[in-house]
């Protein structure tokens, strides 16, 4: 797996779980289920009032107030449109689904469910996409506050958007082995021209925000990427929204893998170098017999 | 049922992860149910060239990422499959790091540096076993904070959601049957008395042998190739334990039509329906745990006597305690009735020892009884998860866990030791 994935799993099964069960004729179960996804975001899947013929998709995002400046629950209408009620206390959005009324190709909109993280996300680049299409410029940079100490930037200009993002390292290793993976997403652009341009900053801001409160650090890194129309347009627009959301946790997993393997490559010397320690050991000086029992001596 | 939720210094709830021979359990505490239960099974690229396996699976490139989990393993075509899970006991620590990997980013989505994590282990796990995990955990994952639970004290931490058991104790005897083999556990105080632990070589895949060979004795139109998935299907669906076989029988053969079943299943190839009775099977499966002469010449102690013996092993001062609480756990525990012949079964043995001792004393002593009981209860299946998940959601789970400064400071020997919590909750 070199990606992420995009919709969160758990949703989708417990969703797709349940719907199969209301279309087979099965009596509903109640359901209460809490779970996470990246950047903090927690799921709550529940029964409203009791009322098991009912299921509700609530998620919470700490900073889904940012993300509302932006257009957020505009986007969340146009996707989810009916299915929208009101917000679960304490939730950012809420999803209602009646059993009793599910269409037979649930599939889709259970698929659309497992994608409301992605959904609220994407109202910020749509909004700053459009921008750039419509050649729209001075507008305000938005700042979004996607985790406690971790802010992401975008900025429309009249030939690109810049995203910045910047992330916090908690391990020395991360840094070093963060740093080698971003300077393999520059080296790797030579050979791929349509690749959007991407620059990583190690301790300080990069140019671009100077003068905002970003703060620098030793354990701060700071990723940009100049996304052209190219990567804009309506037709790779869904795509580019994909994997650019995910890019934090993308760039955290694949540290975590690479420290794996290094770890196996450890473990692999490791066992070598015991096998070449084992070798060394010098053989039992051994009397030899003869047959009936007498030995030589050698002098 | 609900108990409270507590998020810790996260704000996230912590992540449960039981990692079965066989099925790896996973999900968020606080709930009821794991979220993924999926085999223990890893799909990696392998050459067929000689040397050293591990330094061939190295690779180049992204290499080191080509693999799959759990049942997209099991389907994946030109990768080898490979547990790393044997007998409970981690055995490629290459392989269960990678397979990390992905139960955390692809199948929970959880940034592991947000969420504290509780991780099981067997029985009789080695602290060195104990040390690598910790590694793996705060090393690659970075993750704030590991706890490691032994399974049977978890399968005890579930046993408190039954209406039977008064109050909350550690101490008790768990009885963990799964797929592969039985275990009987005794817990004191919430350490295992490892000197006493007993295994019994019959489990679920015993029982459905066992019935398969009884269909093959008597049906013919099961297709061969599915038959043990049909028998399978068959001890899922309708088997029971029974208070008294020969009585059993009697009644079977006095009003069939009451209790034979239909079985009606789909040959795979030729797309047509088959149907087999199901007969006496239904009880006889089940009762190869109590009379294990049925199918296995090798074995012949009834479970309700292994028990017994291990108990009588413990150190005197703990016995009644785990007389009065006896857990079950496991999937193949889930037969109706189960627990309640086990009950019998095992006051029967105990009475008969307290009848002799009081006439070897001549009447001079009158032992006081002693109280058997077994708990059932809706979780047995996922007794170790849900316990785990019950556990880690109190205020407790976040003042026992060894965190990453701790692990910075000391070194990965802190997780040699994870103390009891749980039971003043």
């Amino acid at each position: 797996m070199i990606l992420l994935e995009f919709h969160n799993r758990i949703v989708e099964e417990t969703l797709n779980l349940r719907f199969r069960n209301a279309k087979e004729g099965n009596k509903p179960e109640s359901i209460d289920v809490t779970v996470a996804d990246f950047d903090g975001v927690l799921f709550h899947i529940s029964n409203p009032e009791n009322d098991k013929t009912k299921i509700i998709v609530s998620i919470s995002l700490k900073f889904y107030k940012d993300l509302e400046e932006h257009g957020a629950e505009d986007l969340i209408k146009r996707e989810y449109g009916d299915f929208m009620t009101t917000t679960e206390d304490g939730y950012s959005v809420s999803l209602l689904y009646n059993l009793e009324t599910i269409p037979d190709d649930f599939e889709e909109i259970v698929k659309k469910a497992a994608l409301l993280k992605r959904n609220c996300f994407a109202s910020v680049f749509e909004k700053y996409f459009e921008f750039q299409e419509k050649g729209v410029t001075g507008t305000k940079r938005a700042v979004i506050q996607y985790r406690d100490d971790e802010t992401m930037y975008v900025e429309a200009q009249k030939d690109r958007v810049t995203v910045i993002f910047s992330t916090v390292f908690k391990d020395d290793d991360d840094i070093v082995i963060g740093k080698l993976f971003m300077q393999e997403f520059k080296e790797g652009r030579r050979n791929y021209q349509q690749a959007p341009q991407v620059l990583f900053s190690h301790k300080e801001p990069p140019m671009e925000l100077k003068g905002t409160d970003a703060r620098g650090g030793d354990n701060v890194g700071y990723i940009t990427f100049v996304l052209f129309p190219r990567h804009t347009g309506a037709a790779v627009r869904d795509n580019t929204i994909n994997l650019i959301h995910t890019l934090r946790d993308y760039l955290h997993y694949h540290i975590k893998c690479s420290k794996a393997y290094i770890h196996s490559r450890m473990r692999a010397k490791c066992s070598d170098f015991l096998k070449v320690l084992n070798r060394a050991r010098p053989d039992q000086q051994k009397e030899k017999k003869t047959i009936t029992g007498k030995t030589f001596k050698m002098n | 049922m609900s108990f409270g939720k507590s998020f810790g210094p996260t704000g996230t709830p912590a992540v449960i992860i039981d990692c079965g021979t066989g099925y790896t359990k996973m999900g968020y505490a606080g709930n009821t149910e794991p979220q993924f239960i999926v085999p223990s099974a890893i799909a990696v690229k392998e050459s067929a060239s000689v040397g050293d396996k591990a330094i061939q699976r190295l690779g180049k490139g992204v290499e080191d990422l080509d693999f799959f989990i759990g049942d997209e393993a099991l389907s994946a075509t030109s990768y080898s499959v490979k547990w790393p899970v044997r007998h409970g006991i981690i055995e490629d620590w290459d392989l269960m790091e990678r397979y990390m990997e992905q139960v955390i980013f692809k199948y929970l989505r959880a940034e592991p540096e947000d969420h504290y994590f509780l991780l099981t282990e067997p029985p009789l796990n080695t602290p060195e076993n104990r040390e690598y995990t910790a590694e793996i955990m705060f090393e690659s994952f970075n993750v704030p904070g590991l706890y490691i639970a032994v399974q049977a004290v978890l399968a005890l931490a579930a046993s408190w959601t039954s209406r039977q058991v008064g109050e909350r104790t550690l101490t008790g005897t768990v009885i963990d049957s799964g797929d592969g083999v039985t275990h009987v556990i005794p817990v004191a105080e919430g350490y295992v008395i490892g000197s006493c632990i007993k295994h019994i070589p019959i489990a679920g895949r015993d029982i459905t042998y066992f019935i398969q060979q009884l269909l093959r004795e008597r049906e013919v139109g099961i297709p061969p190739e599915q038959s043990l998935e049909t028998a399978k299907a068959i001890k899922e669906r309708y088997s029971y334990v029974c208070p008294d076989i020969a009585k059993e029988f009697a009644k079977y053969d006095a009003d069939p039509s009451k209790w034979m079943k239909r079985f009606e299943g789909m040959n795979s190839i030729t797309r047509q329906q088959f149907a087999v009775d199901v007969g006496y099977e239904r009880f006889l499966g089940p009762e190869i745990f109590f009379h294990p002469e049925f199918s296995n010449p090798d074995f012949i102690t009834p479970i309700s006597e292994v028990v017994d013996t291990v108990i009588q092993n413990c150190p005197i001062d703990v016995r009644r305690g785990l007389y009065k609480n006896v857990v079950l756990s496991g999937g193949s525990t889930m037969f109706k009735d189960f627990g309640r012949k086990m009950q019998r079964d095992v006051k029967r043995v105990v009475d008969a020892r307290l009848k002799v001792s009081e006439e070897l004393s001549q009447g001079r002593i009158k032992p006081k009884p002693i109280d058997v009981q077994v708990i059932t209860h809706h979780m047995q299946r996922y007794a170790v998860w849900f316990g785990g998940s019950m556990l880690a959601s109190t205020p407790e789970f976040y003042k026992v866990c060894h965190t990453k400064a701790d692990y910075d400071e000391y070194g990965p020997s802190i997780c040699r030791h994870n103390p009891v919590f749980g039971t003043m909750a």
